[in-house]
């Protein structure tokens, strides 16, 4: 008797598995949002399986290996979590927030002249409380024309532009010279920015203080002024740079090139993309509890239960191609293994030493920097890159007038890194076989960025890493093997 | 219980089914004198399969990959002549084993096994045996051991065979 299989010939049967895996990789596709625990625990059962061989080899119960490794692991983490995690979320923030910030903000106030004669407004000055004599963060905005002259029973809109040199709270009054009968007065009006970074009581300590200098018949609405936030944006930084050297190559491109806007538009357009589906796919995942409870929980499971599983997959495979599944499974299982902690191995090693290597040169946000290069590193040729791209961004942005300097100091300690990765650690964790054409690297990274941005990029290399593993698994498995 | 309870629930078996494989496993000389502790362990990576009549267990040439051992029925061990046609080699019972050489390396099948009545097997393979080794070093090694010992006595009796067939030959000349 022959498995009802064998009755269709060979060629629509590998069709039909084909469409099967075809459909799957949609369907798969389709819930990717959900995906990413399951992901995330199958990579953790992959890391931690050798320990808890090991483990149970020394004689201790599976189940005993898993818990005690579990138990080490996530303390661990959780230690690190604790220690960096905070410093590590603030940065972060830190970092997006200068890159997508408003450089300058404009508001509006109203004077109203409730007296019987007109109100003249001779001059303006800025009184900065903490006293800096020379900053100019508040400005009365250009079309703000003095002296000014407001009618009985009218009001006129003047407004008043934010313009910071840093993210700090910054408080200063406003004082507008009267002329006229009332030459000699001043009206006076308290004005904050970036308050979020200030003290909360501010708000009600300069309500108090607006009343005091209540002038009889002029209203000024409101009677404090908050100008939102705004401060230096990195891009803008860089443009503010590029505008030096923006004559020389003007004189190789011509007059069209505007370096300066250009920046300004790529970095907006390159932020908000990066972040816009990152933030969706995270959505996803670190929705706290997700995260802590599934992740470890299905990793139990993969790690307890797996050879189980794996062997009640086996046992629905027909016949005919029984002890051939067997055998591919386990060679695939070895190799996905073996690249997976290769590339984790190869992922910390990196970013420890971009994260020493660049707090040693003094970056700001080396944490955040550091671990983005090293997860970029798992993208061949492109990964350093986007490493050092990143790292001399923040270099310019934060380095002052010594950012030039910085940024040296970046190129060196990652070509250091990219010396040490290509000979020692590159060779040592990843099979030759999974090397790829850089043709294929850059199609998969563009297809990945595509379909799930930033995070799309960085799986990317190594989803396809794993395709090629199982493919070259299969092709040698399958080479000799006679099938019915 | 033999295993975990939540996958023992779902694929439930005769508690004497579990009997009567020990008793058929500990009758082979790979898993002689195992106790019934080693036997559970290894009981988790052996695999369990059943096939018609006709159907073949393993193909002549193909790669090898481990062991059968039969529960039930009858398999015709055959071999292809060079014109074709199928020469029978032997026929075997419950309780006997084939291809425990593809336990070691992975040469072709020199025969092939076609089931000659409805028979269920166990399937004992070279990547459950690696990972045996893997995990539990001390079973692993009775078990290759055993492996050892079983070529190491197929072999001598080859020696012996040559031997004959070497003064037979002698004697003729």
């Amino acid at each position: 008797m022959s498995s009802p299989t064998s009755v269709m010939p060979l060629p629509i049967r590998i069709l039909l598995a084909l469409l099967l895996i075809a459909g799957l990789s949609l369907f798969l596709y389709k819930i990717h949002g959900v995906l990413a625990p399951f992901v995330l625990a199958f990579v953790l059962a992959y890391v931690l399986a050798p320990i808890i061989d090991r483990l149970e080899g020394s004689g201790i119960g599976r189940t005993s290996s898993i818990l005690l490794v579990f138990l080490s692991v996530f303390s661990l983490l959780g230690f690190g979590v604790f220690a960096a995690g905070n410093r590590l979320t603030v940065e972060v923030r830190e970092l997006t927030d200068r890159m997508q910030r408003n450089e300058s903000t404009q508001s509006l106030f109203l004077v109203h002249n409730r007296g019987d004669a007109p109100l003249f407004i001779d001059g303006a000055e800025w009184e900065y409380v903490d006293g800096k004599p020379n900053q100019t963060s508040f400005e009365l905005s250009n079309d703000v024309i003095l002296p000014l002259e407001v009618l009985p029973g009218q009001q006129r809109g003047i407004s008043i532009s934010f313009m910071p040199d840093s993210l700090l709270f910054t408080q200063a009054t406003l004082r507008l010279e009267l002329g006229g009968d009332r030459a000699g007065q001043w009206l006076v009006l308290p004005v904050v920015g970036n308050l979020r970074h200030g003290n909360e009581r501010v708000p009600s300590e300069l309500g108090l203080k607006a009343s005091e200098y209540q002038i009889r018949g002029v209203d000024l609405e409101p009677n404090w002024v908050d100008m939102g936030e705004a401060g230096p944006n990195v891009f803008t930084d860089i443009g503010k740079m590029a505008e030096t050297v923006q004559p020389t190559l003007q004189s190789y491109w011509g007059d069209d090139l505007d370096l300066v806007t250009l920046i300004k538009e790529q970095g907006d357009t390159l932020i908000n993309t990066l972040l816009g589906s990152t933030t969706v796919f995270l959505g996803g995942v670190v929705s706290g509890l997700t995260f802590v409870v599934i992740v470890p929980f299905v990793a139990f499971f993969f790690l307890k239960e797996g050879r189980q599983i794996s062997r009640k997959v086996i046992e629905l495979v027909p016949n005919a191609y029984f002890e051939l599944c067997l055998n591919l499974l386990h060679q695939i299982n070895g190799q996905i293994g073996g690249y997976i902690r290769g590339q984790i191995l190869a992922t910390s090693v990196v970013a420890t030493l971009a994260i020493s290597g660049l707090s040693i040169i003094g970056l700001q946000y080396a944490f955040p920097v550091g671990l983005l290069a090293g997860f970029a590193n798992m993208i061949p040729f492109l990964g350093p890159l986007i490493g050092i791209i990143s790292a001399s961004i923040v270099a310019l942005a934060t380095g002052g007038t010594l950012a030039m300097s910085l940024v040296g100091k970046v190129v060196v300690i990652f070509l250091v890194i990219q010396i040490i990765d290509n000979i020692l650690i590159q060779p040592t964790v990843v099979a030759k076989s999974v090397e790829m054409h850089p043709l294929m690297v850059l199609f998969v990274v563009m297809v990945g960025s595509q379909l799930m941005g930033i995070v799309g990029m960085l799986i990317a290399v190594p989803l396809t890493g794993i395709l090629k593993v199982i493919v070259q698994s299969i092709y040698v498995g399958i080479r000799g093997y006679r099938l019915q | 219980m033999v295993g975990d309870p939540f996958w023992s629930n779902i694929f439930k078996r005769e508690q004497s089914e579990e009997d009567a494989l020990y008793e058929i496993l500990t009758q082979i000389p790979i898993f002689q004198d195992f106790s019934q502790r080693e036997f559970n362990k290894i009981q988790g990576i052996l695999h369990r399969r059943s096939w018609g009549t006709g159907e073949a267990i393993v193909q002549e040439g193909n790669p090898g990959f481990g062991m059968y051992i039969i529960l039930s029925g009858d398999v015709d061990i055959v071999h292809q002549v060079e014109d074709g046609s199928m020469q029978k080699l032997a026929q075997l019972g419950a309780g006997d084993f084939f291809g425990e050489q593809a336990l070691l390396d992975e040469s072709p099948r020199t025969a092939a096994a076609i089931a000659a009545s409805p028979c269920k097997a166990i399937g004992f393979f070279r990547p459950d045996l690696l990972e045996v080794i893997e995990s539990n070093p001390r079973l692993g090694l009775k078990i290759v051991m055993r492996l050892s010992q079983m070529i190491s006595v197929r072999l001598r009796h080859t020696n012996r065979l040559l031997k004959e067939a070497r003064e037979q030959n002698a004697q003729q000349t």
